[in-house]
């Protein structure tokens, strides 16, 4: 069944604050070989990130379209107003892909972590995009169950994006039961993804096409 | 646009009945004018209890959104976090009237991260008025803390098509602080509604006064928060020496940081019953207390534009300003109150006395101040000039491509 998911050409958005070269963690490369993967099954996938030095650049390479943007407020007291204001950022760049690139024919947003849903769900509200939540880690995690009003800042925009989103995509079983026990986020909009297991982009590719109406077999 | 009016979508932290400083009344007065003079007008401000989350208000729609209510690390990490909520509904409105808005007009730094989402993603412009600014408020940048609000504020008149000011004084200042084109400001005054005042009983203010002062004694009033810019300790500095020319009471009405200390200062100067302290007082009773006091004072050492002054000349009370920011224009000395330098209570005490002592004075100037009220400061007009703005920036777009 696989060969009859890529009929038809579909545009991407991919939000994610880490990106090659710039690698944080592992989900940069996990990032970069979706895309990579995703342009193989003839999907056009526009890549927006963050990065301090090679801002305002735009590139393509292997078929990926990156947008990098920096933010416009260098003075932070921590990452969340970091964050909160580099969104806006992210915001303007999916704009101008969305109306000047893809000609207004994005069919949805692909965003990891928690990073950018502010700018996922003003997206959303504002052109009509449906999104996925990719979730790579939470916070609940992350912090190991601290409840300042920092960590409460993070999760309520955790609670956000599942919240807002068409559906979650979690790399395990356990981090489905989680998302389950600490946002109650109902099961049906979880779909498990290992990226270990064989033919995974085809699983993802999968639930995007569940979003666009359930085209693209013929 | 064709048929349809001019819309514009005003974004506020700040709306009737939630009032927190002056952008309140000015949002809401500013609205209320435009949709009398045909502008379909959205407000998205943040909620308050008790308030209805959609309700048409004197024919503005307004619409009040979930503000984040979970405790925040500080003030400003809640702005940006209101912002995501504000920003998010504020797109749902836009698509559900179609994209029928033309114009954003964010009001200060509050809602900056709204209106310049909102400006990207429906590619419409972004009008900005600037009521205040961090390097004036802390009268310079010194921590990190306000470096972050100001190099925001700097992001939001970057992204901004036009840049609002209320006074001259703004303008020159905003251009300094962030280093903005000359020909990217405008300058339209703060308005005044002086049709609250008219309406404000006379026959029982007698006795209402007397709530507040000893007959013999003339009232000096105060309005605005207790707080450094606002200079209301040189006017705790200058009661003594007002004192000893003439008997008077002072009123301070509003809260701040700074009320333990002043209130502490009074005492230990003998002076607790010639100072009262009413805290934040409802817009009645401040409306009565403007109409009866003998002077208005507002001694600030920052003052963008300086609307209580304002409020009390609509209310018929002879003020005495510090000669500084938007004060300097509001008021022509000895013509429409009477300036002293700032930051001087000897220069302060002398307008008062100066007031308090000549009668025929007092009456010369509260007349002038009157008129001058009505020619210049008056709603309508001051909305007729913001339509200008909106029309003259909607020409420059449809005629430029976006980029």
């Amino acid at each position: 069944m696989c060969a009859f998911y890529v009929v038809t050409l579909m545009e991407v958005l991919i939000f994610s604050w880490e990106y090659p070269p710039r690698v944080v963690g592992h989900l940069a490369d996990y990032v970069r070989e979706l895309a990579a993967q995703l342009v193989k099954n003839k999907v056009k996938a526009y890549v927006v990130t963050y990065h301090d030095f090679l801002t305002g650049g735009y590139d393509e390479a292997d078929g990926i379209s990156t947008y990098r943007v920096t933010n416009p407020v260098k003075t932070h007291i921590g990452v969340l107003t970091w964050v909160l204001t580099l969104n806006q950022e992210v915001e303007r760049a999916a704009a101008n892909i969305y109306y000047d690139r893809s000609g207004r024919q994005i069919s949805l947003i692909d965003v990891h972590d928690w990073h950018f849903i502010p700018a996922a769900v003003t997206l959303k509200k504002g052109l009509g995009l449906p999104f996925v939540y990719s979730v790579d880690s939470l916070e609940e995690h992350r912090s190991h169950g601290a409840n300042s009003p920092f960590n409460m800042a993070i999760k309520s925009i955790e609670w956000l994006g599942m919240y807002e989103a068409e559906r979650l995509i979690v790399k395990s079983d356990w981090m489905r039961d989680e998302a389950y026990r600490v946002y109650k986020v109902p099961l049906e909009k979880v779909v498990v993804v290992s990226p270990k297991s064989g033919g995974w982009v085809k699983h993802v590719l999968g639930v995007y096409q569940s979003l666009v109406g359930g085209g693209g077999v013929v | 646009m064709g048929a349809r009016d001019l819309a514009v979508m005003m974004l506020s932290w700040e709306f009737p009945p939630r009032i927190i400083g002056g952008i309140s009344p000015h949002v809401y007065y500013l609205s209320r004018s435009l949709a009398r003079n045909g502008v379909k007008v959205y407000v998205v401000t943040c909620d308050f209890p008790g308030a209805p989350s959609r309700e048409v208000v004197d024919g503005v729609e307004v619409f009040r959104v979930d503000s984040y209510k979970n405790p925040s690390p500080d003030f400003a990490s809640w702005v940006y976090l209101m912002n995501v909520n504000m920003q998010k509904e504020a797109a749902a409105i836009v698509r559900s009237v179609g994209g029928g808005v033309d114009v954003f007009h964010a009001h200060d730094w509050l809602v900056a991260d709204a209106g310049i989402g909102l400006k990207h993603v429906f590619r419409r412009p972004l009008l900005v008025t600037v009521h205040s600014t961090e390097i004036g408020r802390r009268n310079g940048i010194h921590f990190d803390y306000e470096r972050m609000i100001h190099e925001t504020e700097a992001w939001m008149t970057y992204e901004a098509w036009r840049v609002v000011c209320c006074s001259d004084y703004m303008v020159g200042h905003v251009r300094w602080a962030f280093g903005l084109p000359g020909d990217k400001l405008v300058m339209v005054p703060n308005g005044v509604n002086a049709d609250v005042y008219a309406r404000v009983g006379g026959e029982d203010l007698g006795g209402f006064r007397l709530r507040f002062a000893l007959p013999e004694e003339k009232i000096v009033l105060f309005v605005g928060r207790l707080v450094y810019e606002k200079g209301v300790h040189v006017l705790v500095n200058a009661v003594s020496k007002v004192l000893s020319k003439v008997n008077a009471k002072f009123v301070i009405v509003g809260n701040g940081y700074m009320k333990e200390q002043l209130s502490g200062l009074i005492r230990g100067l003998g002076l607790g019953h010639k100072v009262l302290f009413t805290g934040f007082v409802d817009d009645d009773t401040l409306r009565r207390l403007q109409k009866c006091a003998d002077v208005s004072v507002v001694p600030s050492l920052f003052e963008p534009f300086g609307i209580v002054a304002l409020e009390a000349m609509a209310a018929g009370s002879p003020v005495v300003v510090s000669d500084t920011g938007g004060l300097s224009e509001i008021v022509e000395h000895d013509v429409t109150g009477v300036k002293v330098f700032a930051d001087n209570p000897e220069s302060l005490a002398w307008g008062i006395t100066k007031v308090l002592l000549d009668r025929g004075y007092a009456d010369w100037l509260r007349n002038n101040a009157l008129k001058k009220v009505h020619e210049k400061y008056d709603w309508d007009r001051i909305s007729q000039q913001t339509k200008d703005v909106y029309s003259n920036v909607l020409g420059e777009y449809s005629k430029s491509t976006w980029a």
